[in-house]
């Protein structure tokens, strides 16, 4: 009496453990055509991009625009990759964003190694801060930013945009690097003054090794903000063009394949960076700011 | 107090409590007793609040004293505010601004959600479709918007595919004012953003224990009623993070709308760069500080509203 009574249960428990996706049984079907579909729709934008970019300007204007690749050309990429086009948006481009994840990186390592010493409460009341800078609209930053840099001459200038780019990215910077920096311990540090090596040395030796992932992450982000920005670059470049700023020029001007064809190159460096930046962008990472 | 400091934290840089003591004002020679022990925290911190300050503060102030003098005589007024809010333009751009917030962060949240539930999903191949789900968080915003030109003209896919599934015999023309235009740039909102959604609303899947799945299962509840009563009510934090990011950002919207439809479809950013553009300062910052209004109003009344009715109900 007792085992029959207990039958009922087993399939109602192996419905509890039960691990999803395990074995292919029907009704994963529609799992898997939905993770299909996703995915599929998710990465036809790319595709279109690039298809575009290898078609001829009337057949990417026709009526009806074919899904798949016909007539490939390379004509587009071999007008556009010439050294007087792609160049001097290209320099200017890859000259901020390397300067801005430097300075980004100068200026807010060391003052985020300071907040995540600081005790709790104010840790937590100055990251907030930093992260509520984001309410501010760039557009109310940029307009007196654009007359003042007139000013001081420092529109059209690499200089000017780095330093434009630096009032996005730092409290950005500053909020992955005061995670990185909680997370260290500090008996290490301790142990390191025991030993009798300075201030300046332990952070030196110390803490900057075991800080280095953190950092290259930030630099990264830093990076691709200072790459992908196009509105401080519209409000301070007039006659000197980056990368983002001539793509916008040829889509207000409407050469289609053009566009296309400056989107891909814009966007090809972004994308592999950001797949090789998945192993550090992992969930955890922001759970810490979700638990708060 | 200086010694509970001490012994809570012994960091490089110095072994005694960063914060000075309330006091430090009054006791003499407090202040640069201070300053001696912990010039080396002051030099580090140093750069990072005085950028801050004089690149972002000090810019947000010059814009409200822009937005309430007079163009040229510097005299104090409301007339710009008066001004612009008599504007067509204006008028559509804040419009078009709520509507895309709207649309674009609703959809987000949805399709987010359905996202973060299949990754939360052990199965084979999740690490590809990881991959696949985050390759729009890497694609440049403006990209997004170049993208989406292919898809909502009048000869693009958007047009075809409908064609094609037969929902539609004529194509229709989404680069127009009202609601098609504030669809077609929600659209390509929705792709560049929903994979940060569905990071923020992964984490908060992942932090909610499993074990209150089973005892849910045990008690016999279905999977629309666990996911109603207890999987949305646990992830009700990640999802206030994520949709309070999401819609600062879509109140912020420039890049797309300007690439996808430059002054046809204004938005609140476009409408200020283009404004500014046109040589008036001050009536731009007079619509910057109103956006800024906006942001800031839909935050507080978020968190009142629904932050206070969650407390009551739990």
């Amino acid at each position: 009496m007792s085992v029959t009574a207990a039958e009922p249960q087993a399939p109602e428990q192996a419905t509890v453990v039960r691990e999803p996706g395990r074995g292919f049984a029907w009704e994963n079907l529609g799992f898997w055509l939905l993770a299909i579909l996703i995915g599929g729709v998710l990465l036809l934008p790319l595709y279109v991009l690039f298809k575009v970019s290898v078609s001829s300007l009337a057949d990417a204007t026709a009526p009806r625009p074919s899904y798949l690749i016909e007539n490939l050309t390379w004509e587009n990429w071999q007008r556009l990759l010439a050294w007087e086009i792609i160049g001097p948006p290209l320099q200017h481009s890859l000259i901020v964003a390397f300067g801005t994840a430097i300075l980004a990186i100068l200026i807010a390592a060391p003052a985020a190694y300071v907040i995540s010493r600081l005790p709790r409460g104010t840790r937590y009341l100055i990251v907030l801060s930093l992260l509520f800078t984001r309410m501010f609209p760039e557009v109310i930053i940029a307009t007196p930013i654009a007359s003042n840099f007139f000013s001081w001459g420092l529109n059209d200038t690499n200089l000017g945009l780095i330093m434009a780019h630096l009032i996005r990215t730092l409290p950005l910077v500053a909020w992955v690097l005061v995670g990185t920096f909680e997370v260290i311990p500090r008996d290490l540090e301790e142990s390191s003054a025991v030993d009798g090596a300075g201030r300046i040395g332990t952070l030196v030796r110390i803490v900057l090794p075991l800080a280095l992932p953190g950092i290259a992450v930030a630099g990264i982000f830093a990076w691709l903000d200072s790459w992908n920005d196009l509105l401080y670059a519209i409000y301070l470049f007039l006659t000197e063009r980056t990368l983002p700023l001539i793509t916008y020029y040829y889509a207000s001007r409407g050469t289609v394949t053009d566009v296309a064809t400056f989107s891909v190159i814009l966007a090809v460096p972004v994308i592999l960076l950001t797949l090789v930046l998945q192993r550090w962008i992992r969930s955890g990472y922001l759970s810490g700011a979700v638990k708060g | 107090m200086a010694r509970r400091g001490a012994t809570e934290y012994a960091p490089a840089v110095t072994n005694r409590p960063l914060v000075p003591a309330k006091d430090v004002w009054r006791r003499p020679g407090g202040l640069s007793r201070w300053f001696s022990r912990h010039w080396l925290e002051v030099a580090m911190v140093a750069p990072l609040f005085l950028y801050v300050f004089f690149f972002m503060l000090v810019p947000v102030a010059q814009s409200f004293y822009f937005s309430f003098v007079e163009a040229g005589t510097q005299n104090v007024t409301l007339g710009n505010y008066r001004e612009i809010v008599n504007r067509s333009q204006f008028k559509d751009a804040f419009i078009n601004t709520l509507g895309i917030t709207a649309i674009g962060v609703t959809m987000e949240m949805v399709i987010g959600i359905v996202i973060a539930l299949m990754l939360a999903r052990g199965f084979r191949g999740r690490g590809l479709f990881r991959s696949i789900v985050l390759v729009p968080l890497g694609v440049p915003t403006l990209v997004a918007g170049a993208a989406m030109l292919y898809f909502i003209g009048f000869n693009g896919y958007l047009n075809e595919i409908l064609r094609d599934l037969g929902i539609i015999d004529v194509p229709v023309y989404w680069q127009q004012s009202g609601f098609r235009g504030m669809f077609a740039i929600a659209l390509a909102d929705l792709w560049k953003a929903t994979p940060l959604v569905v990071l923020i609303l992964l984490a908060g899947l992942e932090a909610i224990p499993g074990d209150i799945y089973e005892a849910a299962g045990i008690d016999g509840a279905g999977g629309w009623q666990k996911f109603w009563h207890h999987t949305i009510p646990l992830l009700m934090p990640a999802i206030t993070m994520a949709l309070i990011l999401r819609a600062i950002d879509a109140f912020r919207i420039f890049d797309i709308a300007l690439v996808l439809a430059g002054q046809a479809i204004p938005v609140m950013s476009s409408f200020v760069y283009f404004d500014y553009q046109a040589g008036n300062t001050n009536t731009a910052s007079a619509a910057a500080v109103l956006l800024l209004f906006m942001i800031v109003v839909f935050v507080i009344a978020y968190i009142f509203l629904v932050e206070r009715r969650a407390e009551v109900e739990r």
